[in-house]
């Protein structure tokens, strides 16, 4: 799989590789040129490219130019186009090769440098965080919680604890420039009493060595991340909330052949059954003032993971939050829903315009709910769905679950409101 | 790495999300009863919108298709339609358009005869129900009024003035105009679908209005392609006429257009809210007939699904859909290996001439049924005593050709889930 | 430069019927050497056997064994082409492969035929070969190579009328059928045609006549009077691919036969091709058993064609010269031409060019042009051997790939894609209309698909059909239901290619084109009671 060049990008046979690596009937050559994965793919007309024009494109052995484009590091590999295709073609699966493919120095540098410093410390966080400052903010952290309230008083957040029942991740956001964002989700664990533990190795949620389209480094990202799991024996791995993280690590397993001993749990599914098990009270009574929410599915936990189900436990956690008519759901939604352009690396690939013009179409969805506040369990969608805002002139905030969650149960501190805005700052306090 | 199969149980499994699954659905839940759906959107995908009950027969050009459907039953016992009693072919389209509209998709009631609807190219159209977006075009259209149709910058292959080249002989007043839509007027290609998105934005209805109203003119109603909205055409519908102060009336496009994406969101969305089982766009990889009833096995990204239910009703359509398969001499149905009654061997497939108006053999291939609309197998018996078929999978038809699509898909679901239910 | 019509009369000193390789040769030909000529044709450019072709440039090794004449006359003409006009070909190479069950001693012969005949033979393992062209079968137990090329027999043409048109202003009239010759002491006078397409007759009068009709030259001939003219119309079927299959020709090392050459065509490929007898030119289409026939025995070479889809299948009538005692199977048929004056005619003013193959029809059109230059009391020599053939903006579009390639390079957004499986952008069928030739002010869409790439891939002009007529309505080129009447026959024909090949991965293609033409569209009842 070598370059000559390693300036040039290694040209692939598109046409071959399509029959080798999609499933027949599905593949290329099944193509109608109907144009609806086109017409849904928010990536259409960036570089004056599309979906359609991609498969057109490697039928018509143009691999000079596939090898080259920038488009693939516009299409996030949302897997829409498969999901809308009357074939199932899915597109993304050769544009991840496509990225494969490009020398290193020619990548979108904040995506490769994300993967190398995720490469270079057992911790795996892109922002270069080792062991001991996770540690560190981790303990920290913890004593300001503490701090909050007596019933707080002792709560843990504990680190490498063998056998605990719930491997948590945990996004290299908050330990390194928002710490005091962690405490919500630890008094969450406290409040239903769950058995869980961070580790210092394989701690980290990210994975950007995916983004790269370097399969070996992606493989390396898993294999720590399964190891340090299957070190501490737990039963759950249980993703924070974190689409992509969620997405690499159970199909890096499948894809790598990878011994696991554990499920792959998300946070939200366990938000949704700790509700219904009524060990997570959580109502809508804080939202006197009918603040209208929506939601935003993340695509790698949604339509490329877990599917509706998902879909469906995100929306009963987020009705039951903030009130049934208080919740407007965006359309599409689901697993029909649009990505929202901060995945694929997107965020860290410096191509702005295309990142807006790409997430304009989730503006309007937001814009078109009237919502004041967008929910998502995904961080790559919560920076895109807060940049697109910046930049549209959007009226709406973006929260993670967890930070609803606690504000309904009069647990969330005064220093983790940095996402709400002055109608829900000071509620509770 | 430990994956938790999933496993569903439903009362009635409807394999095809195309119109006569998603009729089949509908009429399920009327009854009160248990349903999983599980489909990949195939050619429903590609229609214009309208629902056709019958628009042509042996004779031409149908304009009373209930009179038409009495000749039908005459003409060609075998057609799965004929075998429809009227009454139940009129609640059923009545109870589909009434739900359509009950949805936010606003359709005509269907009437006693056909409707000359407008197409693209400016030609016309019979048939039965019209979705209120569209229909203020017959009006217009029957007065002669005044008509501006407007056309877009970018959109690939809707032309105004094909449609009024076209149109021009039976309706003078038309004139066309293009103009670019707000923020996606560079030149560049645009999409019918990303247009409707952003007509759900009311500040890009406004937008549009203000761009559109300098060109009315004398003009008495306006004509568009079908971009208002996708997820609550009425609304868009309704606040554009106010705005512009007449008439508006979408006009169906070439795909990949809008009008299919409007009935797959609103089942994916609405099915769910109201109790179905819906896994969107996946295929059942492998269907079992068992002594108990039926299970479906099909795989997501996250793995294997399984649906096990005591009844099944297969409408998984043709060719574009998946439903039947050929290889270069013999057509099969996909699932349930069932019969395909067929013409014997490719050369009678299709006919030299590609407009024969006797249509094409292929065309009536499919599966037939017995007189509980149970699919048969190869020895001539129901494959399974509680698996029954409906849509355009049935041989002995040619919706395109008839212009009997939603018919078909629709009574025969009806038929089909009454069959499914019925006790012993 | 557009055709003009009146009706009335036309004057020139050449008029050639027949719009293949030979006949707009031989107008290029005599343009070069300062010869005005009017090209007529009853359909359009390469309606005969240069539009139902493989688009192979013999190296002539096919012939090595049976014909070494043809075989030497094949390679000498072949590069030529690849010197004059490069730009139509892709000299890709091709191999000879002889697989178990083939005659061996024929495959041993075959080198040393091909020495005889000049032609450069290599031998090659069949692992090489595989090496070479891994699609081929593990079956393959001789090999080949030898300088096999492919040429676009509609670029060629496109280019000769237009240098044609250049030169002397020559003029092509496309639909324009003869009737009949007006005859007078020994000398064609005039030619009465009519329009096919509006009924309206036109007389021109030349000072000579060139038949150069192809299958129909039979026909011609003998509305001049002239019976010596005798063809054998030898019906080939060919079918083409979705995605291009290897990078060279592969030939079946064997005696000709069915399925035996699997031709690249730039992002398809071409299988074929059958040899049928028939006897009328009327309704030659593709059959369902021809198809399967090429598929059987392509199999045999190229294991991969058992699932490759096919997106249509097309036939073409060779017009074979019948020699005495030729027999039946038009492959012994001799492929060479033939030059008749017709003196023994008793017309002074009256040539046909019979016969031949599309890689010597420079040569037909030379032997053509030097009897009709004599004639006309013109001493200038044939330049087509070393003359380059210009090319042009709007004759560039029946390339595979070079629309997308334009695209790619040019990036212009608001060039909107036409045709996309093919990509071919609005701007090509602007300068198709506006110049190419044989353009008019009604150009039908069969016309711009002959001068250009639309309707040829995947989809078959399901959906490039109903862009192609917006974008001709929205140019003002249509402005009345007849534009209507163009889709509707252009998609008509694209159907009788495809159906022959409509199964599998193909069938959902067909299906949807008639949904979308029926269905949403109303092409099948169009101007009717409504």
């Amino acid at each position: 799989m070598e370059t000559a060049s390693q300036t040039a990008s290694r040209t692939i046979d598109f046409k071959a590789a399509a029959r080798e690596l999609l499933p027949p009937g599905a593949s290329y050559d099944a193509c109608l040129s109907c144009g609806l994965c086109s017409a849904g793919c928010p990536a259409s007309g960036l570089e004056g490219m599309d979906p359609r024009r991609f498969i057109r494109m490697a039928m018509l052995d143009m691999n000079e130019e596939l090898s080259t484009t920038a488009w693939i590091w516009t299409c996030t590999q949302c897997q829409r186009c498969k999901y809308i295709c009357p074939m199932s073609i899915d597109v993304s699966v050769l544009v991840g090769l496509a990225r494969g493919a490009w020398p290193s120095e020619k990548k979108p540098r904040g995506i490769v440098r994300s993967c190398e410093a995720q490469l270079r410390f057992p911790g795996t966080s892109a922002m270069g965080l080792q062991e001991e400052d996770f540690v560190e903010a981790v303990e920290e952290g913890v004593t300001a919680v503490r701090r909050q309230s007596d019933r707080f008083a002792r709560l843990e957040a504990p680190i490498d604890k063998q056998g605990a029942y719930f491997f948590v991740n945990q996004n290299s956001r908050e330990p390194a420039t928002e710490p005091e964002e962690m405490g919500p989700l630890w008094k969450i664990f406290e409040y239903v009493g769950a058995d869980w533990t961070y580790s210092s190795k394989g701690w980290a949620a990210e994975n950007f060595c995916m983004f790269t389209g370097d399969d070996e480094a992606w493989r390396r990202m898993v294999e720590q991340r399964v190891d340090a799991v299957n070190h501490l024996g737990c039963k759950v791995w249980l993703n924070t909330e974190c689409g992509h993280s969620f997405y690499t690590l159970w199909k890096g397993v499948e894809r790598f052949g990878l011994k696991a001993d554990f499920e792959a749990g998300s946070l939200v599914s366990y938000y949704a059954r700790w509700i219904r098990e009524g060990r997570l009270p959580v109502n809508a009574e804080w939202n006197t003032q009918g603040i209208k929410f929506t939601v935003q599915d993340p695509c790698q936990l949604v339509r490329k993971s877990l599917g509706d189900t998902m879909a469906d436990d995100l929306r009963f956690v987020a009705r039951t939050l903030v009130g049934e008519a208080n919740f407007i759901d965006m359309a599409p939604s689901r697993s029909a829903n649009y990505c929202c352009g901060g995945g694929g690396g997107f965020l860290q690939a410096g191509m702005k315009e295309l990142r807006w013009a790409y997430g304009k179409r989730k503006f309007d969805q937001i814009a078109t709910t009237q919502a004041d506040y967008v929910l998502t369990p995904c961080h790559n969608c919560h920076s895109q769905i807060e940049d697109l805002g910046q930049h549209f002139q959007g009226h709406y905030r973006v929260v993670h679950l967890w930070t609803l969650i606690c504000l309904s149960l009069g647990i969330l501190g005064a220093d983790e409101r940095k996402y709400l805005g002055p109608d829900l700052a000071r509620l509770g306090l | 790495m430990i994956k938790q199969p999933r496993h569903h149980r439903a009362e009635l499994l409807v394999i095809g999300s195309g119109l006569a699954g998603m009729a089949a659905s509908l009429f399920a839940l009327d009854r009160g009863v248990e349903v999983a759906l599980v489909g990949n959107t195939g050619a429903i995908a590609f229609t214009t919108g309208y629902l056709d009950l019958l628009g042509y027969d042996g004779k031409g050009l149908v304009h009373d298709p209930w009179q038409a459907l009495a000749r039908l039953r005459e003409d060609e016992p075998r057609h799965p339609l004929g075998n429809v009693a009227e009454d139940d072919i009129r609640d059923a389209f009545t109870r589909f358009t009434r739900a359509l509209t009950e949805m936010g998709l606003g359709y005509a009631a269907p009437g006693p005869r056909n409707v000359l609807a407008l197409t693209p190219a400016g030609t016309l159209k019979p048939t039965l129900s019209l979705p209120l977006t569209m229909q203020p075009a017959l009006a217009a259209m029957a007065r002669g009024l005044d008509t501006l149709v407007v056309d877009f910058i970018g959109l690939n292959g809707f032309s105004a003035r094909e449609l009024v080249a076209n149109l021009a002989p039976r309706w003078p007043g038309l004139r066309t105009q293009r103009i670019g839509f707000p923020d996606m007027d560079s030149g560049a290609e645009v999409y019918a679908e990303v247009l409707a998105r952003a007509l759900e934005v009311p500040a890009t209805r406004q937008r549009l209005a203000e761009r559109i109203r300098p060109l009315l003119g004398s003009a008495k109603a306006l004509g568009l392609p079908a971009i208002l909205g996708v997820h609550r055409p009425d609304h868009v519908h309704r606040e554009l006429q106010s705005l512009l102060g007449v008439p508006v009336f979408e006009i169906p496009t070439m795909p990949p257009a809008v009008p299919g994406v409007r009935l797959r969101e609103l089942f994916e969305t609405r099915l769910p809210q109201r109790g179905v089982a819906l896994e969107p766009q996946h295929k059942v990889k492998r269907l079992e007939l068992l002594p108990q009833g039926i299970t479906a096995r099909l795989e997501d990204p996250y793995g294997e699904v399984t649906i096990e239910a005591a009844a099944a009703v297969l409408a998984t359509g043709r060719f574009t859909s998946g439903g039947l398969s050929a290889d270069s001499d013999r057509i099969r149905e996909t699932l349930a290996n069932l019969a395909v009654v067929q013409p014997e061997g490719r050369a009678a497939w299709h006919r030299a001439d590609y407009f024969d108006p006797r249509g094409h053999g292929i065309n009536r291939a499919g599966v037939t049924v017995d007189e509980r609309w149970r699919p048969l197998d190869a020895a001539g018996k129901p494959a399974h005593p509680r698996l029954f078929a409906a849509g355009s999978l049935l041989a002995h038809q040619d919706w395109i050709r008839q212009r009997c699509g939603a018919g078909l898909a629709i009574a025969t679901a009806y038929k089909a889930v009454d069959a499914a239910l019925a006790r012993g | 430069m557009r055709a003009t019509r009146h009706g009335g009369v036309l004057e020139t000193e050449a008029l050639i019927i027949g719009g293949g390789a030979t006949g707009t040769g031989v107008m290029r030909d005599l343009a070069l050497r300062g010869i005005h000529c009017i090209l007529i044709d009853r359909r359009d450019l390469n309606a005969g056997a240069s539009g139902g072709n493989h688009g192979l440039l013999h190296s002539g090794a096919r012939y090595a064994v049976g014909d070494p004449d043809t075989a030497a006359e094949c390679r000498r003409e072949g590069d030529i082409l690849k010197a004059v006009a490069p730009e139509c070909i892709d000299a890709c190479g091709g191999l000879f492969v002889a697989v178990e069950g083939d005659d061996p001693e024929y495959a041993e012969r075959f080198s040393e035929h091909c020495r005889t005949a000049g032609i450069e033979c290599t031998t090659v393992t069949p692992a090489e070969a595989r090496e070479l062209e891994p699609c081929l079968s593990e079956k393959v137990f001789a090999a080949y190579r030898v300088p096999d090329a492919t040429v676009d027999p509609f670029r060629i043409t496109l280019e000769n009328v237009n240098h044609a048109q250049q030169l002397t202003q020559s003029l092509f009239l496309a639909h324009t059928e003869l009737e009949r010759f007006v005859v007078d002491d020994g000398t064609v006078r005039s030619a009465i045609c009519r329009d096919t397409r509006t009924g309206e007759t036109i007389t021109i009068r030349a000072r000579q006549v060139v038949n150069a009709a192809g299958a129909w030259a039979m026909r011609v001939a003998r509305l001049a009077g002239c019976s010596g003219v005798e063809l054998l119309y030898s019906k080939g079927t060919l079918i083409i691919s979705n995605a291009r299959i290897g990078r060279r020709v592969i030939n079946r090392l064997r005696r000709p036969g069915d399925g035996d050459i699997l031709v690249p065509g730039g992002t398809v490929s071409l299988l074929g091709t059958t040899s049928e007898t028939v006897q009328s030119l009327d309704d030659v289409h593709p059959t369902v058993a021809e198809v399967d026939r090429l598929v059987a025995e392509g199999v045999a070479m190229v294991p991969q064609i058992a699932h490759t889809r096919f997106i249509r299948a097309f036939s073409g009538v060779r017009p074979l010269l019948m020699a005495a005692g030729a027999d039946a199977d038009g492959r012994k048929a001799s492929r060479g031409f033939s030059l008749f004056d017709h003196e023994s005619d008793g017309l002074a003013n009256f040539a046909t060019v019979a016969g031949g193959k599309l890689t010597t029809f420079r040569l037909m059109a030379e032997k053509t042009g030097d009897l009709v230059a004599r004639r006309l009391g013109n001493s200038e020599p044939c330049k087509t051997a070393s003359t380059p053939l210009p090319s042009a903006d709007a004759i560039r579009w029946t390339e595979p790939g070079f629309a997308p390639r334009y695209w790619a390079a040019r990036r212009e957004p608001g060039d909107l894609i036409v045709c996309e499986c093919e990509m071919v952008p609005a701007s090509a069928i602007d300068s198709i209309v506006e110049n190419a030739p044989g353009a008019d002010s009604q150009m039908s869409l069969n016309a711009i698909a002959v001068r250009s790439r639309v309707g040829k891939g995947t989809c078959q002009g399901a959906f490039c059909s109903l862009r192609l007529t917006s974008h001709l309505y929205d140019r003002q080129v249509y402005d009345s239901p007849a534009g209507l009447r163009h889709t509707r026959d252009f998609v008509a024909q694209r159907f009788k290619g495809v159906a022959p090949v409509a199964w599998g991965e193909h069938l959902p293609q067909l299906e949807l084109a008639e949904a979308l033409h029926c269905g949403l569209l109303g092409l099948d009842h169009l101007a009717e009671d409504t």
